[in-house]
């Protein structure tokens, strides 16, 4: 056991590299066939805490590869990733930070701190920048997750590079996000209560409402299905750890909040 | 003048006596699988016993600490390589145990010009059913026994022959609650503590009278409850269940301090 904790040196010292690089640059258009990507996810803090949630679309340029990708991804009993941009690269991220993060858990006897997790992602996108930068392997994810020292919801948001910037209020990436970004900003400011205010159903069915509109404007987000009972992800994140919201619920509130306006 | 067959045998020899000596104060480890998971539960001086190694697994240890470390941070790596570089359904106690552990423990056993590790090791699988968990204990020089229903760690043979007949004898495995998989284990672990104790005691006097009625071969129930009364006074309970019931990856639980003495106190009240 490494004293440290740390399961990427582990890992590393077993010979394994999460990107080998350098890797020469492949412009997107001749990629054949076309890389899997396209997304919207968003976090958004409400009363409670933080509400995590993304489309289910894939897509490969014109194709749609996959509408039920699970995108919102548990790291740990109190963060999430959602992940945004190549789905081969972002899933093997969230891999290894659920094995890191647990690892640190298990072999430290204490949990890895929220800013120690924020690093180990930052960390990653660092060493995926080569394939970022070549157009093979982009990921710009959401980080959100409870601070149990601080006692608090946080949510994060990162640039390709590994870039940090903290969403106060809310953050939004994927191919989507340009749609619904400026109607969260309003909301935010000039509606009669700031999100941060919004109990937990507001805040499930303003972002049902969010995702078909991004939907509306964007083909690489998919929207929801209700015949082939096809909901977003979206997970809760408080105090007392992360609850996924039941596609059951999403259907109800759909049918009554959100689909006679659509 | 180790090299002389017979001088190896006979260093091995008090390798076990050395280590039987060790270990003699060790504190038992009593595993029993329930309908919804399985418990594991002893009592320690402040130093901890009971571990989380992976998402269904737990480890338990006595002996010396750092060796314990030492081998729990083997089996961490071994556990959470193979579970990132396969599934977590490859994780499994028996491989662990068959190809990390026990070979370990012998390589250090034999080898006699380097310290062996002073440690004794049980190893909870938890299944997706309860016919499915199994329980892998280890000797500190690599011999490994699975089993299922409940597995036990004892410092001396007597009292490991003694709980594992109370166990066999008392009831059907999986127990049905965690309630009754609690009592069963620290009735178990009371059972074992006493027969060490009396071990103990017949070292330090060899010769007690025959018809000293103090000194029962196999103590009664209220000897044993009163023992668990006496251990707590200066020990604590330590207490964790796999919980198969639980949504998420990882079914470790610790059950605590608090919890864990609420339990003790009533199954002390209200036990037969």
């Amino acid at each position: 056991m490494n004293q440290q904790g740390d399961f990427v040196r582990l890992l590393r010292e077993e010979g394994y590299q999460f990107q080998p690089s350098p890797m020469p640059h492949v412009p997107t258009e001749t990629l054949s066939p076309a890389m899997t990507q396209g997304t919207t996810v968003l976090a958004v803090k409400y009363q409670d805490g933080v509400l995590v949630a993304g489309d289910r679309r894939a897509t490969a340029g014109n194709i749609v590869m996959y509408d039920r990708t699970e995108k919102v991804l548990e790291l740990d009993r109190s963060s999430v990733i959602a992940i945004a941009g190549a789905p081969a690269t972002a899933f093997e991220m969230a891999r290894v930070l659920e094995h890191s993060f647990k690892y640190y858990r298990r072999s430290q006897l204490q949990d890895l701190s929220f800013e120690g997790k924020l690093r180990a992602l930052t960390k990653l996108l660092k060493d995926n920048s080569p394939a970022a930068l070549a157009g093979t392997g982009a990921v710009a994810p959401i980080f959100a997750g409870y601070d149990s020292q601080q006692q608090t919801s946080k949510i994060f948001f990162y640039d390709i590079l590994g870039a940090e910037f903290e969403g106060v209020d809310h953050a939004i990436s994927g191919s989507g996000s340009p749609t619904i970004r400026g109607i969260l900003h309003y909301l935010n400011r000039w509606s009669e209560q700031p999100l941060s205010h919004y109990d937990e159903e507001q805040a499930i069915v303003l972002i049902l409402k969010l995702l078909v509109s991004a939907a509306e404007f964007d083909s690489a987000t998919g929207g929801i299905n209700r015949e082939a009972h096809l909901f977003p992800t979206m997970k809760c994140i408080t105090e007392q750890g992360i609850v996924t919201v039941p596609s059951d619920r999403l259907r109800m509130l759909f049918d009554a909040q959100v689909a006679h306006h659509v | 003048m180790y090299e002389e067959p017979y001088r190896w045998v006979e260093a091995v020899s008090n390798r076990r006596q050395y280590l039987d000596e060790q270990l003699r104060h060790g504190s038992p480890i009593v595993a029993i699988s329930f309908h919804e998971g399985i418990v594991l539960a002893t009592f320690n001086q402040k130093t901890p016993k009971l571990y989380e190694v992976y998402d269904r697994l737990a480890l338990g240890g006595i002996g010396h600490p750092a060796d314990l470390e030492t081998l729990r941070g083997q089996i961490l790596d071994m556990a959470h390589l193979e579970g990132f570089q396969r599934s977590p359904s490859d994780v499994t106690g028996s491989r662990l145990m068959k190809y990390g552990l026990a070979p370990t423990l012998k390589q250090a056993y034999e080898e006699i010009f380097k310290a062996p590790f002073i440690t004794k090791l049980l190893l909870a699988d938890l299944g997706l059913r309860p016919e499915h968990d199994t329980f892998l204990t280890c000797d500190y020089d690599g011999t490994f026994e699975e089993s299922t229903g409940f597995g036990v760690l004892a410092s001396s043979a007597d009292a490991h022959e003694h709980i594992t007949a109370y166990l066999k004898a008392h009831g059907k495995y999986p127990r049905p609650s965690l309630d009754e998989a609690f009592e069963t284990a620290l009735y178990a672990w009371g059972m074992a503590s006493w027969q060490q104790q009396q071990d103990h005691d017949s070292v330090k006097d060899p010769h007690p009278p025959s018809d000293d009625p103090t000194v029962p071969l196999t103590p009664d129930k209220n000897q044993i409850l009163q023992h668990l009364r006496d251990i707590q006074t200066n020990k604590d309970l330590e207490c964790v269940v796999l919980d198969r019931q639980t949504s998420t990856p990882s079914t470790y639980r610790t059950i605590s301090q608090t919890e864990g003495t609420q339990r003790l106190a009533s199954m002390l009240d209200h036990r037969p």
